[in-house]
C-alpha cells in the first residue's frame, strides 16, 4: 500500500531542519504533478513528502536588471507573464505548452527542472536563455549555470538537502531574440517527441551570437554547441539555417534514439527542420522588440 | 410540415444536470453493504504454460477474504466461441489473461495481496503477425477447440464470405483496375467512465449484478448459461445498469472481468465489486479489431462500378469476443456502399497471442469503408474522374436494392455529396490548386433502423401516468450518455400531449423492462421511438376513453357549483356532440381538447384532472393508465449468403475534408473539415450534433493520431499520456450538415445516427493527403513518419 507522511512548512528553514531529519526517507513535493504520478506509476512513495507550497513567497517573476523567477512560480503565472511573453518568448512557449491549464496551474517552474525530465518543457528554453539557477541549502546558497545542472536522465546536481529557489536570466538576453518548439501529436497533454528552443542576436544581418537547446536529444535536455558555433558570424540565411539544422541533428551534438513516442531519424528530421524555423522566429522577434 | 412542439427541438438533455454536479451514480461512486474489492492478476507473458501458482501469501494477507485461480473454479468455457476460461488454469495466450483474482475490504488490500502471488511460467512460441500465423508450421495459439478437438490452424472456424455476380466476366467488362493494400490498427474505445461491475448474491444464489453493459438481456443469457454449468441453473439473474460512461461497444459483450466478480461474489458470499482503471482499462479491454485488405475495383469507361473484390484478414487475438463477427458489418459497405454489381468478400480471422478484440463504434465499418474509399480515389484517379463526380456517377439511391438485398428507402447521399462539394468549394479550390494543400471525401452506408443480428430485433418499453400527469417510462434499452433519454422523452411528450419535463425514463432494469435486444447499431432512437410511438397510441387511447366520460362531469360539477355561487347563472347550451368520441379528442402540451374546437371555453381540460378524476372513483369504476408494446420491426436476419434486409432503414452520409501538409515534417492540418449526414430527421438538432461532432473527431483521431501500440503482444502505451486521443486543444472546425429526407418508417422520420459519422472521416483525410502531396497512405493511422517515408520513396521513384 502506498503511504507516506506529509508535512508542509511555511518556511525554508523549516524545509531545511525536515530534511535534515528525515535525511533520505523525505522527497520535496511542489506542484506534485511529476511526483504523483511518479508514486502512482511505481507504487513508490518517500516515508515522508515536504510539501513547498507553503513558501508562497517564492512565486514570482521580476526584472531587476536580470530575470529573477521564484521557484515556485507556476507555468500558468509564467504563460501569463506579458514581460515573459514580450521579452523571453522562449521560456513563455516552453512553459504555456505543457500539460493542460489545470496541469499549468499547479505545476512549478523548479519542479519542471528538478525532476529533470530529457522532454521538459522548460528546460530548452532555459538553456537557450543561459538561466543560471540558485540552489539553498542549511549552509547558504550557489549558483549553478542550467548547462552544469543537468547530469542524467532525471538526475540533477542538487543535493538532497537543497532547494532550487530562483531561475535567474541575465540581463544580456534582452538583446536575444528566442522561440521555442515542441514537436508533438497533439496540442496538450503531451511530451514533446522533441524540443528545439533558439536564440540569437543579430549584429546587421549577421548571427553575432546564438543557443540552440534540444530535449530529448539526449539523456538530459543539452545545448547543440557545434550548430551555435557554425552559425557564429555568419549571414541569416537559409543555407546556413539548413546547414545548422543538420549539425544539431547530427551526432555531433546529440545522441537520438528510438523510442515509443519517436524514432530516432523522425527526431532527426524535426530538429533539421525546426532549428532554421526557430531561428527564423527569434530573429523575427529580436526586430520586434528594439 | 407538421406543427410539432417537441420534437426537432433542442430540448437540454434531461438528467445530465446530476452528472455536472457530481450526483449521478456511477459505477465508480455504487457501494453495497458488506462490499469488498476485487483485483485482477494479469498474464506477463503473450504465451506461456503455467508451471505453478502459490497464492498462500496472498491468501493470509490481514483483510482479504478470498483469492481464486484457475483451480478453484469451475473449468467452463465463456465466449463467443468458448474459447477461454475465466480464470486461465494452464496457459496463457495473451498479456491480459487472468490467472488470479483476489477480494478484500480494500482496493489496495486486494493490490497488495495481488503482487503476493507467486506464478511461474514456461514460456511458450508466440505469433503476432496474423499473416505468420496462417501460415503452416506457425504456433498454434489454440491446440484444441471448444470441444478439446485438436486444431490445425489458427484461423478461426468462421468464414465469412460474401459473392454475388459474375468476378470474372466483370473483370473483362471494366475499363478501368485498381488493386490496393489497405491497414487498420488497434484503437481503444476511451469511454470516460472505465469498466466494473458488483456482483451480489442473496442467500438463495440468485444474483443482482450492477454493470454497465448495453445488451442487457444478452448479459443474461450468457450468464444464465455459465450458470447452469456452475450448478446454478434456473437460479434468476437481474441485470442494473448504473449510471454509464460512455459505451462505444465495450459494453456489447459479457467481459471476463465480469465473471471474475461473480465467483469472488459466490466465493466470499459478499458483494463485490471490479472497478478498471485507466492502464487496464487499455490492456485488458478489447479494442477495435485490426485489418489488412486487399482491395480490387473496376469501372467502365463512364466511371460506372462493375465490381468490387476484397480480401481481408483480422487480427483476433488470442481469443474472440464480438471483434471476430465484425466482418458480418464489412459486408454492408462491401456490398452497399455505392452501386456496385459485382462483388466479392472474405474475411480471415486469425488467432494470434496478441491482445482480442471486440465491439467498437461503427463495428468493422470503419475499416472496410477506409478500404473501399481508399479504392475508389485510386479508381477515380485511373479513371481520370474527379472523385467527388465518381462518388455521384456510383450513388446509392432511393428505391435500390443492394447486391445483399438491403433495401434503400430514404437515401441523401446526392445531397451530402453535393453539400460537401459546395462547402468546400471543391471545384473551385480543384481549378486553383495551392501547393501542399488537398481536399478529399469520402462516404458511408450504415444500418439506421435496427439490425437483425439476432432473431429477435425487438424492443420493448411500458408507459405509465400517474394522477398528477407524469409519465413513467420504463425503457428496455440503456443510457450510456448518448442522448436517447432526452430524444425518447420529446417523443413520448409529443405523442402523448405532456411536456419533456413530465416524462420520467427508468433504463436498463432487466427485472422491470420488457426485453430489448441490446443498444447498439444505432439503433435506440429508432426502436425506441417506434416502440413508445405505439404504446403512448394506447396510452393516449385510454386517457381519451376516460375523457369522453369524465369531461362532461367535470363540466356538469363546475356548473352546479357555480349555480350555488350565483344563482342567476345560466347553464349554456354546450354540444356535447362535441366530446362524444374518443376519436373526436386529441391532447397537447397537458390539456385535452375537441379536435373541432381546440379552444373551447368547458371541453378543454388539463390531463391531470381527467387521469384524478379516473382513479378517485370508486369499487370496480377506477382506472389506470399504462400500456405496454414490443416493437419488432419486419426485417430479415442474413442468411447464409450473407444476405439480408437487416434494417428497416439505413443512414448515408458523406465527409470531407481540406488539409495541409507540411512537406518537411509530415505534419496534416485538418482547415475544414464537412459531416454531410442524412440522419432521416434531426430529432434535436444539438443532440444530433454532439453525435456527428463527437464520432468525428474519434475519426480524426482514427485518421491521425490514434493507435495502441501493440509490441509482441504487451500494450506498450496504456495511457492516455502516449495513446493520443484528440484533446479538446485539437479541435478542427467541423462544419455539420444535416440531410433530412424524412424517413417513412423512423419515428417522426428519424434514422439511426450514433455510429455514421466516424465511419468516413479517416479515408476523407487520407484522401485529402493524397490530393495534397500525392502519397496516399494506406495504413491507418496516417502518421507524419508514414508520411516522410512515403515522400522519401516517391522521390527516389519508388511505387507508392
Amino acid at each position: 500500500m502506498i503511504d507516506y507522511d506529509y508535512k508542509r512548512p511555511d518556511s525554508l528553514e523549516e524545509v531545511f531542519r525536515l530534511l535534515q531529519e528525515y535525511g533520505p526517507r523525505a522527497g520535496l513535493i511542489a506542484g506534485g504533478t511529476d511526483v504523483m504520478v511518479k508514486i502512482r506509476n511505481t507504487k513508490k512513495a518517500p516515508e515522508v513528502l515536504i510539501s513547498l507550497r507553503g513558501l508562497t513567497d517564492l512565486a514570482y517573476i521580476r526584472k531587476n536588471g536580470h530575470y529573477h523567477i521564484g521557484g515556485l512560480t507556476t507555468h500558468r503565472m509564467l504563460e501569463q507573464s506579458e514581460l515573459l511573453q514580450n521579452e523571453l518568448p522562449a521560456l513563455y512557449e516552453g512553459a504555456s505548452r505543457i500539460g493542460s491549464v489545470q496541469v499549468r496551474n499547479v505545476a512549478t517552474l523548479a519542479g519542471n527542472i528538478c525532476n529533470a525530465a530529457p522532454s521538459a518543457d522548460t528546460a530548452g528554453p532555459l538553456l537557450a536563455l543561459d538561466a543560471r539557477v540558485t540552489l539553498q541549502g542549511p549552509d547558504g546558497e550557489r549558483r549553478v549555470p542550467i548547462t552544469e545542472f543537468f547530469t542524467g536522465a532525471y538526475r540533477t546536481v542538487r543535493k538532497q538537502t537543497e532547494v532550487l529557489t530562483e531561475i535567474n536570466i541575465p540581463a544580456h538576453m534582452e538583446q536575444f531574440g528566442s522561440a521555442y518548439w515542441k514537436q508533438s501529436r497533439r496540442k496538450a497533454m503531451n511530451l514533446p517527441i522533441v524540443g528545439i528552443a533558439v536564440s540569437l542576436r543579430l549584429d546587421n544581418d549577421t548571427i553575432s551570437d546564438s543557443r540552440i537547446a534540444l530535449t530529448v536529444a539526449a539523456p538530459t535536455p543539452i545545448r547543440a554547441y557545434k550548430a551555435e558555433e557554425f552559425l557564429a558570424g555568419k549571414p541569416m540565411e537559409d543555407a546556413v539555417l539548413a546547414e545548422a539544422g543538420r549539425i544539431a541533428a547530427s551526432p555531433e551534438c546529440c545522441t537520438l534514439r528510438d523510442s515509443l513516442r519517436g524514432e530516432a531519424w523522425y527526431r532527426a528530421r524535426i530538429i533539421e527542420v525546426y532549428v532554421p524555423r526557430m531561428a527564423r522566429l527569434a530573429a523575427e522577434r529580436i526586430k520586434k522588440t528594439h | 410540415m407538421p406543427d410539432y412542439l417537441f420534437v426537432g427541438k433542442s430540448i437540454p438533455r434531461t438528467i445530465e444536470a446530476d452528472k455536472v454536479t457530481g450526483k449521478a451514480v456511477y459505477i465508480n461512486d455504487l457501494r453495497r453493504p458488506g462490499m469488498l474489492y476485487g483485483k485482477i492478476l494479469y498474464s506477463t507473458h503473450a504465451h506461456a504454460r503455467i508451471k505453478r501458482i502459490d497464492a498462500s501469501k496472498a491468501r493470509r494477507l490481514q483483510g482479504v477474504r478470498a483469492v481464486l485461480t484457475g483451480r478453484d473454479i469451475p473449468d467452463v468455457r465463456v465466449g463467443f466461441l468458448k474459447d477461454q476460461t475465466v480464470l486461465k488454469k494452464d496457459v496463457v495466450r495473451q498479456f491480459r489473461d487472468e490467472v488470479a483474482a483476489v477480494a478484500a475490504i480494500t482496493p489496495e488490500i486486494a493490490e497488495e495481496a495481488l503482487s503476493l502471488i507467486e506464478v511461474e511460467y514456461e514460456p511458450l512460441p508466440a505469433v503476432f503477425d496474423p499473416i505468420e500465423a496462417m501460415k503452416e508450421g506457425a504456433p498454434l495459439v489454440h491446440e484444441t477447440d471448444a470441444r478439446g478437438r485438436p486444431v490445425k490452424s489458427n484461423i478461426l472456424p468462421l468464414p465469412w464470405k460474401f459473392s454475388v455476380g459474375d468476378m470474372e466476366q466483370a473483370r473483362k467488362e471494366a475499363a478501368f483496375v485498381t488493386k490496393d493494400h489497405v491497414s487498420t490498427t488497434w484503437v481503444n474505445q476511451c469511454c470516460m467512465g472505465t469498466s466494473g461491475c458488483v456482483a451480489e448474491f442473496d442467500q438463495s444464489n440468485n444474483l443482482t449484478l450492477y454493470s454497465p453493459t448495453n445488451v442487457i438481456f444478452g448479459h443474461i443469457g450468457r450468464i444464465s448459461e455459465y450458470f447452469s454449468r456452475i450448478g446454478l441453473a434456473g437460479k434468476k439473474i437481474r441485470v442494473v445498469n448504473p449510471v454509464v460512461g460512455g459505451s462505444f461497444g465495450t459494453k456489447l459483450d459479457t467481459d471476463i472481468y465480469e465473471f471474475i466478480a461473480i465467483q469472488l461474489a459466490l466465493n466470499t458470499r459478499k458483494p463485490v465489486k471490479i472497478l478498471f482503471d485507466r492502464e487496464e482499462e487499455f490492456r485488458a479491454l478489447p479494442p477495435r479489431q485490426p485489418a489488412v485488405f486487399t482491395i480490387e475495383q473496376g469501372c467502365d469507361r463512364e466511371g460506372r462500378l462493375v465490381f468490387r473484390h476484397c480480401e481481408a484478414v483480422l487480427d483476433n487475438g488470442a481469443y474472440t469476443s464480438w471483434g471476430a463477427t465484425t466482418p458480418s458489418v464489412m459486408i454492408m459497405p462491401m456490398s452497399s456502399l455505392y452501386r456496385v454489381p459485382n462483388v466479392y468478400f472474405k474475411a480471415t480471422c486469425v488467432y494470434t497471442n496478441n491482445i482480442y478484440a471486440q465491439a467498437m463504434r461503427g463495428y468493422g465499418n470503419p475499416q472496410a469503408t477506409f478500404a473501399v474509399e481508399t479504392s475508389m480515389d485510386s479508381l477515380a484517379e485511373a479513371a481520370g474522374i474527379d472523385p467527388a463526380e465518381f462518388r455521384l456517377i456510383n450513388r446509392n439511391q432511393p428505391g435500390d436494392e443492394t447486391p445483399m438485398n438491403l433495401k434503400i428507402t430514404s437515401c441523401g447521399l446526392e445531397e451530402c455529396i453535393r453539400a460537401v462539394k459546395e462547402r468546400l468549394q471543391w471545384d473551385e479550390k480543384k481549378k486553383a490548386r495551392q501547393k501542399t494543400r488537398g481536399l478529399g471525401m469520402a462516404s458511408l452506408i450504415h444500418v439506421a433502423g435496427g439490425a437483425r443480428v439476432t432473431k429477435s430485433d425487438g424492443h420493448g418499453i411500458m408507459v405509465k401516468l400517474d394522477e398528477f400527469g407524469h409519465v413513467d417510462v420504463i425503457e428496455s434499452g440503456t443510457d450510456q450518455g448518448q442522448g436517447s433519454p432526452t430524444v425518447i422523452s420529446q417523443i413520448v411528450a409529443e405523442a402523448l400531449g405532456v411536456r419533456p419535463e413530465d416524462v420520467f425514463i427508468t433504463f436498463g432494469d432487466t427485472a422491470l423492462a420488457l426485453w430489448d435486444a441490446g443498444t447498439h447499431a444505432s439503433r435506440h432512437t429508432f426502436m425506441a421511438g417506434n416502440a413508445a410511438l405505439i404504446a403512448c397510441a394506447k396510452a393516449k387511447r385510454q386517457i381519451l376513453d376516460m375523457a369522453v366520460d369524465i369531461i362532461p362531469k367535470i363540466v356538469k360539477l363546475n356548473f352546479k357549483r357555480m349555480k350555488r355561487k350565483d344563482p342567476g347563472f345560466a347553464e349554456p347550451d354546450l354540444d356535447y356532440g362535441l366530446i362524444a368520441d374518443p376519436e373526436d379528442l386529441d391532447i397537447r402540451d397537458r390539456m385535452i381538447f375537441p379536435k373541432k374546437e381546440p379552444d373551447h371555453p368547458y371541453f378543454r381540460v388539463p390531463i391531470s384532472d381527467i387521469l384524478r378524476n379516473g382513479l378517485h372513483v370508486g369499487i370496480g369504476e377506477s382506472r389506470v393508465v399504462a400500456a405496454e408494446a414490443f416493437y419488432d420491426p419486419p426485417t430479415e436476419m442474413l442468411n447464409r449468403e450473407m444476405k439480408g434486409n437487416l434494417s428497416m432503414t439505413y443512414a448515408f452520409g458523406t465527409t470531407g475534408v481540406e488539409v495541409e501538409v507540411d512537406e518537411e515534417t509530415g505534419d496534416v492540418r485538418i482547415l475544414n473539415l464537412v459531416a454531410a449526414h442524412d440522419v432521416g430527421k434531426a430529432m434535436n438538432p444539438t443532440l444530433l450534433l454532439g453525435q456527428i461532432y463527437g464520432a468525428g473527431y474519434t475519426g480524426v483521431g482514427y485518421g491521425l493520431t490514434e493507435e495502441i501500440k501493440v509490441r509482441n503482444g504487451r500494450v506498450m502505451n496504456p495511457s492516455f499520456r502516449d495513446y493520443q486521443m484528440l484533446t479538446a486543444m485539437d479541435v478542427v472546425p467541423i462544419e455539420p450538415v444535416i440531410v433530412e429526407p424524412d424517413d417513412k418508417d423512423g419515428p417522426y422520420g428519424a434514422k439511426g445516427v450514433g455510429e455514421p459519422g466516424l465511419v468516413p472521416t479517416a479515408p476523407a483525410i487520407a484522401n485529402a493527403v493524397y490530393d495534397a502531396i500525392g502519397v496516399r497512405i494506406r495504413d491507418l493511422p496516417i502518421t507524419p513518419e508514414k508520411i516522410l517515408t512515403a515522400l522519401k520513396q516517391k522521390k527516389g521513384g519508388m511505387n507508392v
